[in-house]
């Protein structure tokens, strides 16, 4: 399976979130080859939408 | 009286109030059954014997004095490892919280002991209800109580074991994205998932703020009802809970369904799983036929069926999954910064992937989210209750599965996390000698119509009936 992400985005990535990855190598090794899948989850979330349309955590205010 | 273990809930239950059964018996008899047969299961990180024997005494004695606290007085249960328990070791199924004893009970655990519950200890969870089964954690993953070889599920694994081995009477699981319907279904239970907001969540170790719920997994629909009965209602505490009226489950509990509409949906499995996430989605033929004939069932009882359409599958489940990720990074991102070498590697890898998602992507997953309850709700408004697949086909071997299959695979207990819906998994047949189960959808805090429809048909199928081997009675019982 192709690399779907370069070295150097890789570590931009990381330094960008703070994490070392050399206090636990392999655990990186292995969320590295997760990251093909944020781009699907990414894409199904992103979608045109109209200005108004709100998130589903506004204040909804008790009745009464 | 023969193995007490072999009663319901509440065929216990009705056996202590009538004298006929000594809370002190029946806990010696689960203790009996763990010390036989956990080392096979794993559904327990601690057991608490003494704490368990002197609370059965305590029951037996308020018994005897006259006052009963109701359906689950002396009633052994167990509880998940992500709920607090004061001055008793909980820890979350994580080397960051090993050695942990929180100062503080969960309420729902509080709730319970109130009602007269005996606690057995605390169950095996994947870690943080998210990084499991993983065999490079201290505490080894449960098994399926149908076959140890295979999966019972998680992240409520071992509550669902030691429920379905008759290691416990019933236990507390929690549920994110199936956490609760998934084992429920893997280990022929029935699990529900609440309403968002029916019952607390406070003092459970969270996941995600906006998609965790605590309920019950149990044998039979019936003893979830007498759960609920404890466990519902407003919760001051948790800003997530809801002051809505609770009503009586068990009254609630009829053997028709004569003029209840039914929804169906059927997309979601017959076409959805495969176009979303591919072949390896796939119902077996088996589970296909399986939920048709449940569906039938219904129809039996009286209930009139009408096939729904809603977003395809992939929309809620991906939903979810951006939600759930970012919001449990957000909690766990010291620790990853910290001492990431603490985490096991499945927790580790599934919800690292939030570090590198952007508010944006939170924010229209959130917007998404109000989307897709948006036309729940409208799909709601012609019926009284949905039926939807849970888990189509039986558990996989223990060995099988990978980091991100989780991520990977159709989510069909997720929906019902983004809507906040009332969702119960009943077991509706077999394959391979491994269960099968349908989730049973309400409308916001009608858990009594939903746990109404699954009594009706568990009863009528008689599913339930059929038990483990691994259930069977200990020798010289």
């Amino acid at each position: 399976m192709a690399d779907p992400i370069s070295d150097e985005h890789w570590a931009f990535l990381l330094e960008r979130a703070g994490l070392d990855p050399s206090k636990a190598p392999e655990r990186f090794a292995e969320l590295r080859e997760g990251y093909r899948l944020l781009e699907r989850l990414q894409k199904s979330v992103r979608r045109p939408r109209d200005r108004a349309a709100e998130p589903a955590h506004i204040f909804v205010h008790p009745k009464g | 009286m023969a193995d007490p273990t072999q009663l319901s809930l509440a065929e216990a239950s009705r056996a202590i109030a009538n004298g006929e059964l000594s809370p002190v018996a029946l806990t010696e008899a689960y203790l009996a059954r763990i010390a036989a047969l956990d080392g096979e299961l794993h559904s327990y990180v601690l057991v608490l014997t003494d704490q368990a024997l002197a609370a059965a005494r305590a029951a037996e004695a308020e018994l005897k004095s006259g006052r009963s606290r109701g359906a689950l007085h002396g009633i052994p249960i167990g509880l998940k490892d992500i709920y607090k328990t004061k001055g008793i070791r909980s820890t979350a199924g994580s080397r960051v919280y090993e050695t942990h004893v929180p100062s503080e009970d969960a309420e729902t655990w509080v709730r319970l002991r109130n009602a007269g519950a005996i606690l057995l200890g605390k169950q095996e969870t994947h870690e943080f209800a998210i990084g499991g089964p993983d065999f490079t954690l201290p505490f080894p993953p449960a098994r399926n109580p149908w076959n140890t070889a295979h999966y019972p599920a998680g992240s409520s694994s071992g509550s669902a074991a030691a429920v379905g081995a008759h290691l416990c009477a019933a236990a507390m699981g929690s549920d994110t994205g199936g956490s609760i319907r998934g084992p429920a279904a893997y280990c022929g239970l029935a699990g529900l998932k609440p309403t968002y907001g029916r019952v607390s969540r406070r003092g459970v170790f969270p996941l995600s703020y906006s998609l965790d719920h605590c309920g019950p997994l149990t044998r039979t629909v019936e003893d979830c009802a007498l759960m609920m009965q404890a466990l519902a209602g407003h919760d001051p505490l948790d800003p997530a809970s809801a002051d809505v009226p609770v009503p009586d489950y068990a009254k609630a509990l009829t053997p028709r369904l004569d003029g209840v509409r039914v929804g169906v949906v059927r997309h979601f499995h017959e076409k959805d799983a495969v176009a979303g996430f591919g072949r390896e989605s796939t119902p077996t033929a088996t589970y296909v036929e399986t939920f048709d004939a449940a569906c039938r069932t219904l129809e039996g009882l009286g209930a009139r069926l009408v096939d729904l359409q809603l977003s395809p599958l992939i929309d809620y489940a991906d939903t979810t999954r951006v939600i759930m990720i970012a919001e449990a990074y957000a909690l766990h991102e010291k620790d990853y910064r910290e001492r990431p070498q603490l985490f096991g590697r499945h927790m580790f890898a599934r919800i690292g992937l939030g570090a590198f998602l952007s508010a944006a992507d939170y924010v229209e997953a959130v917007r998404q989210r109000r989307e897709l309850c948006a036309e729940f709700a409208k799909a709601c408004a012609g019926v009284d209750v949905m039926v939807s697949a849970n888990a189509t086909g039986p558990a996989p071997r223990i060995d099988t599965l990978g980091t991100y299959s989780t991520f990977e695979r159709a989510s069909y207990t997720a929906p019902w996390n983004v809507t906040g819906s009332p969702a119960l998994s009943v077991q509706i047949g077999f394959e391979n000698g491994l269960p099968l189960a349908f989730q049973i959808v309400g409308k916001p805090f009608d858990e009594a119509g939903v746990l109404r429809t699954g009594y009706a048909y568990e009863q009528a199928a008689g599913f339930y009936r059929q038990r483990p081997p691994i259930a069977a009675p200990l020798p010289g019982r």
